[in-house]
């Protein structure tokens, strides 16, 4: 006790952007309701402030996580703040200074202050989830993404498909969370500790190679809770309902953000070192034939069915469901330190940035072509636009290409390096994953070209001819988010070291 | 190159000559691809009048500079050092891309971007610049309506085929390589008025079979690198010199072989592939046909012949060279059967291909010789038939071949022209097709009589189905569609009285790929002086035991202790 309470208080330093985020975040849901007249209406123009202000606490996140310096040793602390932790807050601040432009862009003034204060918190608790270092902790901060991301789901629009599509959101979250809620307390069970970096120890310096019963239930309920988050097959079925449902930015945020949360929260249980962990027991290795299935089960589904769609939002979200199985590819090949190729979470940390550009800047195009009222439903409203919005045309082509795994965009290299780390595995089953991979990248090159097809082969739909000055107004955050994206996706072909160097933590 | 070679004042202009051809080379692969998204980017909603122009002067510039930098190493070769590799650089221009580990174990990856040119890439290149320059002139009058995204679209595929021909790096081979599907896809969904399912049948096939190529050039470098500790193995130069050092073994060859080879016998295509390929010719705007070079084969002499050399002496010869034999003899039958004219020249060029691909299997000097003539000679001679083939568009608004007949009456000019490049595609003596036909032959008779001569029965075949088109489209009874006959003629602004000659624009498209028809059958030593040290090299298999240099410069430097090596070469001349 002595020594664990300094450290709970030196542990506040660990986490201060973090902190500033949600002090705004209060400030926000202080005084947003005062500017706001009973009946909901406020001022227009007022959501442009709330935007400044939550890029500004964006901004200043920034600042103090550019200033932090990466602690190395173990700590017995509830958070710690590893190389892991330190790329996570810059990957999750960047996206989220696009997902504050998208929010700006599809959140009326009355509600802009709630939106944009529920997206910071969801920031802050991806950030709470790489900071982590105990299962109380991880849990709490997976719900500071849960919760607020219901009421993200909600507030632009109020009409019976949003509704519908938060409620089965909500749902299905909390019964994810049970089971994550209800693995955790058997590792704590099997273990006699929440600490990760305890628990760890404990577990690979048993002397049984055979796994403890508990331990094996806990870790595949955890698995199970979080595949939720991930979308992976069995556990995707409510993403096309909720994208179909919910607003442009929060369909962008649920392709984006749950699957950084659930992935860094994957591997931050499994051990830093496969080869270290060999002497004792380890869970990780008894759960990679699962992994496997999950992955292709994963890349095959959500590629087929999205062969067949005709909602250009229910083909994302099938489109993020076999992102997520390329993302379990990464998460499978896992730490393997012995070649000098990419690993597995290398790969899976590249991979992850390269698909926020693209997914975040393809539901931007889709916002800044539609408006709240009037979204981009069906191929039909994508028809023509290169006509309607030559940049926008051009965004959306070279995200489309990223997102099919085209030279010249970031998407290549992304996967190029999963495929790579899955290849250099020992055994068959890297090399089998490998070879599957490359057969969805092909499968899903259909569905994508039918967008671009869309948007460049057809003629514009009458309805939307004559209404470019309509839609120009509050588009422009949205427009701007999406220019970024694409051109940080060729970026990312060009300078991949960059990245890597932040990977790496040092830069 | 190096007319006085004493004293220091020529080290310093040598120093700034290939300092000027590695930027000068940059600028021709990118300069394209630039002018491309200034001409969206500027003027999406421009006229055709502007995008056409500017297109034509941006492909002339792409011409001017290919021959500067081309140009100048076809007169004077450099590449011809004692201690090089299989693959060899002769310029180039290099760009640390990334790193990656090193592990707990091994050395860690280098990835660089590297451009460079040598003997068959400067041929490439000025082949594929001339034929850019040709496919905006003979698109001038066709293309009106979207007429800037169709220009942005050549102006990138040109880039993409320039830059394939430059690359020598296994990613960045495989990215150009990519970067030429995309615009032709564009091109046929925006301008054809065939079905979707056509336009992604062209895509589709072609990209799946080069995502099996991109498994194997991960599988090859990091399987190279594994085993010999090369450390960078992208780069074709030091993978080269490793391989060569120390073979895989062959189990490892053969199935790296097959993942390898499968985007290329798409992209060529060989016989049961090559479904795609009509398809395309006939949707593409004329521009896309006359640009659809035979990147199979480069491909298959970058990667599998220095990399494999076992696997493609037999797996290669014995499903490849069979598949080439049969697809010879398929594509000519092909041919005498259609009825587009485009259709014609598809099915032309799998027989054509063919026969190179007999010579490339055949892993011996000549026929490599001849497949590499054959990769140049294709270009011209095929591309200029497509150049005929849109001019005749152009003036009856169809290509079917049962509508048109006895032009040769109203068109001398387009006869005499159609005449002339049908024999240099037969292969007619003293033009540019036979040299390259014969040598591939040849090679192939070495190894396996038996496909040879079935080769040799192709190509008479292909006289037959190209001389029985050029008789009846020529020289039968006079006719031609009805409502043709008036006012539809587009070649010349839509100015009426009927179908005319061809016009002044269009003899300055198809006289230079005439000209370099005749130049190169007449004077075959032209390429063969070029290619002759890459193609001796990319089979030589002992290695001198010094360090091996695997560019001449690094970095577009030119530095001092590289300079006695072209001194070397510029006396052994």
């Amino acid at each position: 006790v002595d020594k664990a309470i300094p450290e709970i208080a030196q542990a506040v330093w660990l986490i201060t952007p973090e902190l500033l985020l949600l002090g705004v975040v209060c400030l926000k849901f202080l005084i947003g309701p005062f500017l706001v007249s009973e009946s909901g209406q406020a001022k227009p123009g007022l959501e442009h402030r709330w935007g400044s202000l939550a890029l500004a606490a964006v901004a200043g996140a920034m600042w103090l996580w550019w200033d932090q310096q990466v602690v190395t040793t173990p700590t017995l602390g509830p958070f710690r703040l590893d190389a892991i932790t330190w790329y996570t807050r810059g990957l999750m601040l960047s996206a989220a200074f696009i997902l504050v432009l998208l929010t700006w862009s599809q959140s009326g003034a009355g509600v802009a202050a709630e939106s944009q204060a529920c997206l910071l918190a969801i920031v802050a608790g991806v950030n709470l989830i790489s900071a982590a270092n105990d299962l109380a902790m991880l849990f709490l901060a997976l719900e500071l993404v849960s919760i607020p991301t219901y009421l993200y789901l909600s507030l632009p629009r109020r009409d019976e498909l949003s509704q519908e599509a938060t409620v089965k959101y909500f749902l299905l979250s909390l019964f994810s969370s049970a089971f994550v809620l209800y693995g955790f307390s058997m590792l704590y069970g099997a273990t006699g500790t929440t600490n990760l970096t305890a628990i760890q120890a404990v577990l690979a310096s048993s002397q049984s190679t055979l796994a403890p019963p508990l331990v094996l239930v806990g870790v595949v309920l955890v698995l199970a809770g979080l595949s939720f988050r991930v979308t992976a097959v069995p556990f995707h079925f409510y993403a096309p309902d909720v994208f179909q449902g919910a607003p442009v930015s929060g369909a962008a945020l649920l392709s984006f953000v749950p699957k950084v949360a659930g992935f860094i929260a994957l591997v931050r249980l499994m051990p830093v070192d496969a080869h270290a962990a060999s002497a004792g027991f380890d869970a990780w290795m008894m759960l990679k034939p699962v992994l496997w299935w999950l992955a292709v089960l994963t890349m095959f589904l959500g590629n087929l069915l999205a062969l067949i769609q005709t909602d250009v939002r229910r083909l994302l979200a099938y489109s993020s469901i076999a992102h997520a199985g390329y993302l379990l590819v990464g998460l499978y090949a896992g730490h393997e330190q012995r070649v000098a190729t990419p690993d597995g979470v290398g790969a899976l940390f590249f991979y992850l940035p390269v698909y926020g550009l693209m997914t975040l800047g393809l539901f931007a195009v889709l916002a800044a072509a539609g408006s709240l009222q009037k979204p981009i439903t069906t191929f039909d409203d994508l028809a023509g636009l290169s006509r309607r919005h030559p940049a926008l045309a051009l965004a959306l082509l070279v995200l489309v290409f990223s997102l099919t795994g085209l030279p010249l965009t970031g998407g290549f290299l992304g996967k190029v390096h999963l495929f790579w780390a899955a290849w250099n595995l020992p055994g068959d089953g890297g090399q089998s994953l490998a070879v599957i991979l490359t057969i969805n990248a092909a499968i899903a090159a259909a569905y994508y070209l039918k967008l671009i097809a869309a948007a460049y082969f057809e003629a514009p739909a009458p309805h939307w001819k004559g209404d470019a000055a309509e839609s120009s107004g509050s588009s422009v955050p949205a427009a701007i988010a999406s220019g970024l994206c694409a051109a940080l996706s060729v970026a990312m072909f060009f300078s991949p070291s960059w990245v890597w160097g932040l990977i790496n933590g040092s830069f | 190159l190096l007319p006085n070679q004493q004293g220091g004042s020529n080290a310093l202009i040598v120093f700034v000559e290939h300092g000027l051809m590695s930027t000068l080379l940059l600028v021709l692969v990118l300069m394209p691809l630039a002018s491309a998204l200034l001409l969206v980017l500027l003027d999406a909603q421009g006229s055709y009048r502007n995008s056409r122009v500017w297109a034509l002067l941006s492909t002339l510039g792409s011409l001017a500079l290919a021959l500067g930098t081309a140009g100048r190493l076809v007169l004077e070769p450099i590449g011809a050092a004692v201690n090089r590799g299989p693959i060899h650089p002769w310029i180039s221009v290099k760009q640390t891309w990334f790193q990656l580990g090193p592990g707990a174990g091994g050395k860690p990856v280098e990835l660089e971007l590297v451009l460079g040119m040598d003997g068959i890439a400067a041929w490439m290149v000025l082949v594929v610049s001339l034929l850019s320059t040709c496919a905006v002139l003979v698109s001038w009058e066709a293309i009106k309506e979207r007429a800037t995204e169709f220009y942005a679209g050549l102006l990138a595929l040109e880039t993409g085929l320039i830059g394939v021909a430059c690359s020598f790096d296994l990613l960045l081979f495989y990215t150009f390589f990519e970067l030429t599907l995309i615009p032709l896809f564009l091109m046929i969904g925006v301008f054809s008025k065939g079905s979707a399912r056509d336009t992604f049948k062209v895509f589709l096939l072609p990209l799946a079979g080069s995502l099996l190529t991109l498994v194997g050039i991960v599988a090859l470098a990091t399987t190279a690198h594994s085993m010999t500790g090369v450390s960078k193995p992208f780069s074709m130069a030091e993978l080269g010199v490793a391989l060569a050092r120390q073979p895989l073994p062959i189990e490892y060859q053969t199935t790296i072989f097959l993942l390898l080879a499968a985007g290329m016998i798409v992209k060529l295509p060989l016989f049961p592939f090559h479904t795609w390929l009509p398809v395309a010719h006939s949707r593409a705007p004329i521009a896309g046909s006359v640009l659809l070079i035979k990147l199979g084969l480069l491909g298959l002499l970058r990667l599998c012949v220095p990399m494999l050399p076992l696997a493609c002496q037999e797996t290669g010869l014995a499903v490849l060279a069979v598949l080439a034999a049969v697809g010879v003899v398929y594509g000519s039958l092909g041919a005498l059967a259609q009825n587009d004219f485009n259709r014609v020249l598809a099915y032309g060029s799998v027989a054509h291909v063919g026969v190179a691909m007999l010579g490339l299997m055949a892993m011996n000097t000549i026929g490599l010789n001849g497949a590499v003539m054959q990769l140049i000679n294709l270009g011209l001679s095929t591309g200029g038939l497509f150049l005929l083939a849109g001019m005749l568009h152009d003036r009856f608004g169809t290509r079917d071949l049962r509508q048109l007949g006895g032009l040769s009456a109203n068109l001398p000019m387009f006869a005499a022209c159609m005449v002339f490049l049908s024999f240099a595609s037969i292969g007619l003596p003293g033009l540019n097709g036979f040299v390259g036909e014969v040598l591939s032959l040849l090679g192939m008779f070495e190894v396996k009589p038996w496909l040879a001569a079935t080769g040799a029965l192709g190509m008479a075949l292909g006289a037959w189905y190209l001389l029985s088109v050029v008789q009846t489209l020529l020289f039968g009874g006079l006719y031609m569609p009805v409502s043709c006959t008036a006012s539809n003629d587009v070649s010349n602004g839509g100015a009426g009285g009927g179908p005319r000659d061809l016009v002044a624009r269009e003899l300055f498209a198809i006289v230079p790929v005439m000209a370099a028809c005749l130049v190169l059958g007449l004077c075959p030593q032209l390429i063969l002086g070029t290619i002759e040290p890459d193609v001796k090299a990319l089979l030589r298999r002992e290695l001198p035991a010094e360090e091996v240099v695997t560019s001449t410069d690094a970095g577009g430097n030119w530095p001092v202790e590289r300079e006695t090596q072209v001194l070397v070469t510029g006396e052994s001349k």
